[in-house]
């Protein structure tokens, strides 16, 4: 936001978005979250990061489970499936297992993810399923109005912890990497333009990849995980960072007070299409022509 | 006196090789060209001195369910078979080891118990195993050659399905067995034959070389492949295992993707997944990965994506009787879920059948765009029936109802209104179709709306797209057997228990009582006027099932407000054909009386 330096009018903005194709990619629905939602980056940010990579929209499918995140789908021209709480991954899976050629992005929030999702996560991972996972951490349950999720912080007051959350939320990152996702990153809502970078090094790499969005719910959390707080919190990860290293990136991810933002890590693998391809090889048999990436 | 009809029970301890007998034995039958029923029982331990029992039907003609009494009992283990002897026939034959190993206890040997009314075979199993095979491990095959000794069975398909059977091992084991068979066929033939039990040869000779042995869960695999699956999502669960087992090394040979989720829930998700993707796919489970499947199938009923599911029905509720039988799932299968979520529910009665309707259910899945369940359970999924194989692959390519071409410049309806209430549909990856869709209630556009208007037509959609299915042109449906018009008895029923119903039904017929029995095979939506036209023609009517509560009679009666009488068991086992035979003779006696 403070990256805008003069007045902006409405009509020249829109002259820039519909010259850009911005546009395509974006459904007639209007978003239905807050005003100051991080979502919004988010969604801007896989916008242009598509219009980026040259991906077009028929080739996108946007996969998510339930939650304030998860009405993402709607908000984009491209192909959706808003499935039920906790089963992103899954359906991603088998979309992706139908038909190599798609870019698949799986979103969800902390609650989807870590909650009711969380078995799911580490069999996606150690298959390195080549979808995009993009996790928006709010750390509040937003659209059943302000309960405590895993990633809630210890003290927190909610609806569900009116005498402050006891439970020592999770550390996704660390999960993520210990399942050995074959990318894993962090981005903030409050810096959109690395995010937008890091969601399109996200969808470009093959495999699994795992995007954190820190993003803060304007509605229910006034002290928490807010702008401001998160502002002063986050940092870059250090210039020196390898991320081929999985123990450094262990021991950045193992402090979230001060949250580095950047590719923690990243490594080649084969994906489970390679894996497929292989196993119909060896038993003789020829991939069919949607199957063949 | 030739018989057309011979049911062997062969029983012993788990390690005896009991299974391995009855497979050689049925297989064997099978190919001289008999119709060949089997169904075994074992524990659900791996390891163990559990009970096997293969029981192995062999006739000339169709028949449609084990017999509850065995022509021959072979017992390989004396402490498992005495409970039997009681199954076999006045008549029939016990055969036994008379030299066993070790002294016995008391009434511990098979002769205290075999009956004066019955044969009793004294045979040196063990030892006739060393001497040909230098160890004792063969009395399984021994007893297999005694057998087709006894009753002139053909020697040279068992010798054909011995040598198949022991391919993979060295030659030595081929030939030690075969020896242990010849020696065994040696001493069958040199007896003194007492029991009154002859084979006729084959009704239809040469056919048998084309019939194949297949068990329930064989027949889907089969169906699965012949409708050119290309995804299976599982998780393993007994009964249903087997099914993901075969594909795993059929489906990739045919370019197909199978994989092993983490849980039911995966497996059914990543199903509608491919799905929505426009995949062939299928998933298979017991009752309680069903449980665990609901919520997204009723995901898949509201978003309008095609998934067929295969469910293997066990002994329940929770965990139950894992190798046991039971039709206890029909309610969650017709109804599980929330919300007004009717699915297409198919139950096969026969091996046959569950090759047809696996088939059958993807072409359904994809013309009316929703989920398919096909309801078996663990005595069809096991149970080997003789079939024919189709001549031609009977089962329609993929593609139905989908939109070839989107208009430039306007927005894609995916829920749009039709005439057949089923909206053609885009796949990812074609241009111009994007959409999302989603488990809330939403527009023609797909968008969520909670408006009454739009919840009251979306609703309706749901329903009477499913409408055309029980007139389903190539299916079996419904189908009534037996005696045409009115009728005194009419036995309605379901699944695997129909072949049961059927024996009963023409033993019925065969004492003079009118009767005629309907199988019904979609239960869901029902094709409620043909069912409702066979009652009206029936004085009575029995419903025979295996489940406590009497499921698929709550569902007639709650459909079509006629009383039926219930028949329900809970044995974990088959119903046995008497069971019913005495129920439908005291209706009809009740009638007349009346």
């Amino acid at each position: 936001m403070n990256e805008i330096s003069g007045p902006v009018y409405l009509e020249e903005k829109l002259k820039e978005i519909r010259g850009d194709g911005h546009l395509d990619y974006r459904s007639q629905a209007l978003p239905t979250w807050c005003p100051g939602c991080g979502y919004f980056s988010v969604s801007e940010g896989v916008t242009k990061a598509l219009i980026g990579l040259g991906i077009p929209q028929h080739n996108v499918v946007v996969v998510s489970g339930i939650g304030c995140a998860s009405r993402f789908p709607f908000f984009l021209k491209t192909y959706g499936f808003h499935t039920l709480h906790g089963r992103t991954l899954p359906v991603a899976t088998g979309v992706k297992q139908a038909n190599d050629a798609l870019t698949v992005l799986a979103v969800g929030g902390d609650g989807d993810a870590f909650a009711i999702g969380a078995g799911h996560i580490p069999h996606a991972a150690r298959r390195n399923v080549d979808i995009t996972y993009l996790m928006l951490d709010n750390g509040i349950y937003g659209l059943t109005k302000g309960q405590t999720s895993p990633t809630s912080s210890l003290g927190f007051v909610t609806s569900t912890t009116p005498y402050e959350n006891r439970d020592l939320p999770l550390n996704p990152l660390m999960m993520l990497l210990s399942y050995r996702a074959s990318w894993v990153g962090q981005g903030y809502a409050g810096k959109p333009h690395d995010l937008e970078r890091l969601i399109a090094e996200a969808i470009a790499h093959r495999g699994f990849s795992y995007l954190h969005v820190l993003s803060p719910c304007v509605t229910f959390d006034k002290t928490d995980k807010t702008y401001a707080n998160l502002d002063l919190e986050v940092r870059d990860l250090p210039d020196d960072h390898d991320p081929a290293d999985l123990m450094a990136a262990m021991a950045v991810a193992a402090k979230p007070e001060t949250p580095a933002l950047g590719v923690f890590y990243r490594e080649d693998r084969p994906t489970l299409g390679d894996a497929m391809r292989e196993i119909i090889a060896r038993a003789g048999g020829e991939a069919s022509a949607a199957a063949a990436e | 006196m030739k018989h057309n009809d011979i049911q062997i029970a062969i029983c012993g301890s788990a390690g005896d090789g009991t299974i391995a007998a009855g497979d050689i034995l049925k297989r064997a039958m099978a190919r001289a060209g008999y119709k060949v029923i089997a169904f075994d029982l074992y524990p659900a331990e791996i390891r163990g001195f559990g009970k096997c029992v293969a029981r192995v039907r062999i006739t000339t003609e169709q028949a449609y369910s084990l017999k509850r009494h065995s022509d021959v009992l072979v017992s390989l283990d004396d402490s498992h078979a005495i409970p039997h002897v009681g199954e076999v026939r006045d008549y029939g034959a016990v055969i036994y080891d008379d030299n066993p190993i070790a002294r016995l206890p008391e009434g511990g040997h098979m002769t205290a118990h075999v009956r004066p009314s019955q044969v009793p075979y004294g045979l040196s199993q063990r030892q006739i195993s060393e001497l040909a095979t230098g160890a004792g491990r063969s009395r399984n095959i021994v007893i297999l050659g005694y057998l087709a000794g006894l009753y002139g069975f053909p020697v040279a398909q068992f010798r054909q399905v011995i040598e198949a059977k022991f391919r993979t091992k060295a030659a030595a084991v081929t030939e030690g067995n075969l020896r242990a068979f010849d020696a065994g066929f040696e001493a069958g033939a040199a007896t003194f034959k007492l029991d009154d039990v002859v084979l006729a040869p084959p009704a239809h000779g040469e056919e048998g070389a084309k019939t194949i042995m297949m068990t329930g869960n064989g027949a889907v695999v089969r169906g699965c492949l012949d409708a050119g699956i290309e995804t299976f999502f599982g998780y393993p669960i007994t009964p249903a295992t087997t099914i993901m087992e075969r594909l795993a090394r059929e489906m990739p040979k045919r370019g197909g993707r199978l994989l092993q989720t983490e849980d039911e829930i995966s497996a059914i998700s990543a199903t509608l997944g491919a799905g929505y993707a426009g995949a062939r796919a299928a998933t298979a489970t017991s009752g309680p990965g069903l449980a665990l499947m609901v919520e997204m199938l009723g995901l898949g009923v509201m978003a309008e994506v095609p998934a067929v599911v295969f469910v293997s029905q066990r002994g329940g509720p929770s965990t139950g009787m894992p190798t046991k039988t039971e039709q206890s799932d029909l309610n969650l299968a017709v109804f599980g879920g929330a919300g007004d979520a009717q699915r297409i529910v198919l139950a096969p009665t026969n091996v046959e059948g569950c090759y047809r309707c696996a088939g059958k259910a993807f072409e359904l899945a994809e013309a009316h765009q929703t989920p398919v369940i096909v309801l078996m359970d663990l005595y069809l999924s096991n149970r080997y029936e003789t079939v024919v194989p189709p001549a031609a692959n009977p089962f329609a390519p993929k593609g139905a109802k989908t939109l070839d071409k989107v208009t430039a410049g306007e927005t894609y309806r995916r829920y749009a209104a039709t005439a057949d209430h089923v909206s053609p549909r885009t796949l990812p990856g074609q241009e111009g179709g994007m959409h999302a869709i989603t488990g809330l209630e939403h527009d023609e556009f797909g968008r969520p709306s909670d408006q009454a208007k739009v919840h009251m037509a979306m609703s309706a959609k749901r329903h009477d797209k499913l409408k055309a299915a029980v007139e389903h042109p190539d299916l079996t449906v419904c189908k009534r057997f037996g005696d045409e018009g009115p009728v005194d008895v009419g036995i309605l029923g379901w699944g695997s228990n129909f072949g049961e119903i059927l024996e009963a039904m023409y033993a019925t017929q065969d004492e003079g009582i009118r009767c005629a029995a309907m199988k019904v095979v979609m239960l869901s939506p029902l094709p409620l006027e043909r069912i409702a036209a066979f009652l009206a023609d029936c004085k009575e009517v029995l419903v025979p099932e295996l489940n406590y509560e009497g499921q698929f009679a709550n569902l007639i009666t709650g459909a079509l407000g006629r009383p039926v009488t219930r028949l329900t068991r809970v044995t974990g086992a088959p119903m046995e054909v008497e069971e019913i035979l005495q129920v439908v003779r005291s209706l009809a006696g009740a009638r007349t009386a009346a």
